[in-house]
């Protein structure tokens, strides 16, 4: 053989071997298929196989729920204790017996927090593994896609999503008989307006009467921001400069350099964790001093240790533990793993209860029977519930029921949204630790009703 | 603050943009590809230097060194594996290759580091002249009171440091001589028994320890992930090509462009424009590439 016809061969093999490799490289990376299941201690890991629309009924066949995850992305770090708190949520629905005597199993898929990835993901979910809803999707993921999940008419109940776009979107509109007039999307978590809202009534409690604002230019750091502005500016405070910055810049020093030269109080931050350091890094750098306030991710371990101690005194308001069953779910969570608690941990575990119980409810878990009894099962003065089994039982006996959340009471508003306390962490002593909570009621007085 | 401290912070941001761009300027004008996967391998020095001040663990300057090595032996294999065997298809399966490249190695990064953010652990001092008078023109302050911290001087000291290097070597040492003379034609050095293999090999080798460098001092100022030099592409290649791809004085030229520009307009723009700073760095580019197609320099690296 010539030797350069024996060159072309080995280049055609060699280009041949790693096109192969490099296809089957990005096939495991990218999300096209492959999701992790939860069937909890009991399940035998088999895919379920219904269509969704009568699975259940006969308690021969596993009933699936589907899990649209974060497990890569910028938002990756939340996922573990999200992932803890459903497949807690799954073992202890079907140590319970199951609903509706099938076991229940959660398909999570990753979405990497990408709407088009997410669009992709729940049609997976829906037309191959047949599941009867959701229980995830970001604000990112939701608001561009509002249509689509709208056509798609699956119950999804998130924990995840604070943004206003959803304050007026989503539930039952208090009749749940009547599905036409429905939206389908929940939410276990309070929004961004219910904690904004005690984000800026607790800055203005403490007297920081002037403010200045470091954002993001994404859709969620800005609308973080607006929530906090519309409560704070309409109680009197007074916005003094604002910068909106992108995200991954190797330095905020510019913008640092422009907000500071401005005379204010207090400074915001809303900005993903990794953006924040960096940005909170410069600040200490710069000594530029004031109190800092933080968007809701940004009270964590991460940003304590890497901004420094300079950071003692910065708080952040976030969703808080306030449900009536938070001790019931932290019992079990603790035992089901050792990921840390975030404040969509809570939220999780509600979501993927209350689903159980929509569907016990409902005696099928077709996805308007489930639509039809989210409502039912959450509000009114039924026997209140704080875990499945306790849910089980009493719809068993003919009870009607009111499910007690973890995260908040888990009483869904005409929108599908969810009321409750809203925490104060301050970095203090190495750490952020809980300092102060702002009520249920006192941030519902900012909140105008039928506008959440 | 005056315009002194931005132009010092955009001196900065030039700076880290600087060092990669020569590296990614090079590979464009000795092998005639545009590389898409160069921001994985700032990536990949990073992830080196942490794994070495961590794991062995080594004083931060050793680490940075052995993050250089290993940038330089990491950028020779993967050319080895994936840009030699198809050096003769032309630039385009090059350039889509690197693509490729860089989504792969993005995600294997991701897959075998983990989903965390980590982090160097160094120590910043903050040196301060808050004594300079203001001079005011107009609404402008041109100087006024400024800080520089130590991270700050040794992004710069570095960045200065690789210019004096890449400058000698390509003007007085053989293997520089031969970049520029492969760079011009890579036949005639062939003929002239240039062994212009050993040429690209050495482009690689020095591509690769410019983005070890460029990575580590990157993920210093922010952090060590699977996106770290993958964020920073945009403004790497543009950096190269405001400059005149190919011209590593060019790139050193762009970068600072570009990074003084990102600087000035957060500080100058409208309250509700400062998140567009980067495009205002493009709209610099497109406007220069207007007027001046062949970019600032207007010289590859055979003419430097």
């Amino acid at each position: 053989m010539p030797r350069g016809t024996k060159t072309r061969v080995r280049r055609r093999s060699f280009l041949a071997g790693a096109g192969g490799a490099g296809i089957a490289g990005l096939s495991g990376c990218v999300s096209f298929g492959g999701g992790e299941e939860s069937s909890g201690d009991t399940g035998d890991g088999s895919e379920g196989e219904s269509d969704g629309a009568t699975a259940g009924e006969t308690g021969s066949e596993p009933i699936a729920l589907g899990q649209p995850a974060a497990l890569s992305g910028q938002w990756d770090f939340l996922q573990p204790g999200v992932s803890q708190a459903t497949d807690a949520a799954v073992s202890h629905i079907n140590e319970a017996g199951g609903v509706l005597g099938s076991e229940l199993e959660v398909i999570r898929r990753d979405t990497a927090v990408n709407p088009q990835e997410a669009r992709t993901v729940a049609t997976q979910l829906v037309e191959s593994d047949g599941v009867a809803g959701l229980v995830g999707l970001f604000s990112s993921e939701i608001n561009p896609l509002w249509d689509f999940l709208q056509d798609l008419a699956m119950p999804v109940v998130t924990p995840w999503p604070g943004s206003t776009y959803l304050d007026t979107r989503g539930g039952d509109k208090l009749t749940p008989d009547d599905v036409s007039d429905d939206e389908w999307v929940w939410r276990t978590v309070v929004g961004d307006t219910v904690h904004t809202s005690g984000s800026a009534v607790y800055a203005l409690e403490e007297g920081f009467e002037t403010l200045g604002v470091l954002n993001g230019n994404t859709e969620g750091e800005r609308s973080y921001a607006e929530g906090f502005l519309d409560v704070y500016e309409e109680n009197g405070g007074t916005l003094v400069e604002r910068v909106e910055v992108e995200l991954a810049q190797s330095s905020y020093q510019s913008a640092l350099s422009r907000l500071f030269d401005a005379d204010f109080d207090a400074f915001l931050i809303s900005l993903p964790q990794e953006s924040a350091i960096t940005a909170l890094s410069d600040w200490s750098d710069g000594e530029y001093g004031r109190q800092p306030i933080l968007s809701d991710t940004l009270a964590s371990q991460a940003v304590y240790d890497q901004v420094g101690s300079d950071i003692e005194g910065a708080w952040a308001a976030q969703p808080g533990r306030s449900g009536p069953g938070y001790d019931t779910f932290e019992g079990i969570y603790a035992e089901a793993g050792d990921a840390e608690i975030n404040a969509w941990t809570p939220p999780s575990w509600d979501a993927v209860t209350v689903m159980a119980l929509a569907i016990e409810r409902a005696g099928e878990a077709s996805p308007a029977a489930i639509q039809r009894n989210l409502g039912p099962v959450s509000r009114g003065d039924g026997t209140p519930v704080q875990t499945f089994a306790a849910g089980k039982e009493a719809l068993a006996n003919g009870e009607e029921i009111t499910y007690r959340g973890a995260a908040t009471p888990t009483t869904f508003t005409q929108h599908g949204n969810v009321f409750g306390t809203v925490t104060i962490s301050t970095a203090e002593s190495g750490g952020f630790t809980q300092t102060s909570q702002v009520s249920a009621a006192d941030v519902r007085e900012y909140v105008p009703e039928g506008q959440y | 603050m005056g315009l002194l401290q931005e132009i010092l912070f955009g001196l900065v941001t030039g700076s880290y943009i600087a060092i990669a761009a020569i590296g990614f300027t090079l590979i464009y004008g000795i092998v005639n590809m545009i590389n898409f996967a160069y921001g994985e391998y700032l990536t990949l020095g990073a992830f080196v230097g942490l794994l070495a001040s961590t794991a062995l663990p080594v004083p931060l300057p050793v680490a940075v060194v052995v993050a250089m090595v290993g940038g330089g032996i990491g950028s020779l294999v993967l050319a080895r594996g994936f840009f030699t065997p198809i050096n003769q298809t032309g630039p385009v399966p090059l350039l889509l290759t690197s693509i490729g490249l860089g989504i792969a190695l993005r995600n294997v990064i991701r897959l075998v580091a983990g989903r965390n953010a980590r982090y160097f652990e160094t120590e910043t001092t903050t040196v301060r002249f808050d004594s300079v008078p203001d001079l005011s023109v107009g609404p402008v302050d041109l100087l006024g009171g400024f800080f520089v911290t130590t991270e700050q001087l040794t992004v710069v000291g570095a960045a200065v440091a690789v210019f004096v290097a890449v400058h000698l070597l390509l003007t007085r040492t053989n293997v520089g001589i031969a970049m520029r003379a492969m760079g011009d034609d890579e036949q005639l050095a062939r003929v002239r028994g240039i062994d212009t293999q050993l040429v690209r090999d050495s482009v690689w080798i020095l591509a690769g320890v410019l983005a070890g460098l460029a990575g580590v001092l990157m993920a210093i100022q922010t952090n060590v992930s699977a996106t770290t030099g993958y964020s920073q592409i945009l403004q790497i290649l543009s950096a190269a090509i405001l400059g005149g791809a190919g011209s590593p004085y060019g790139a050193i030229v762009g970068a600072y462009v570009i990074g003084l520009v990102i600087a000035l307009s957060t500080a100058l723009l409208p309250s509700g424009l400062t998140g567009l700073s980067t495009a205002a760095a493009f709209v610099i580019l497109i406007a220069v590439l207007l007027v001046r197609p062949s970019g600032i320099a207007g010289t590859e690296v055979r003419e430097a």
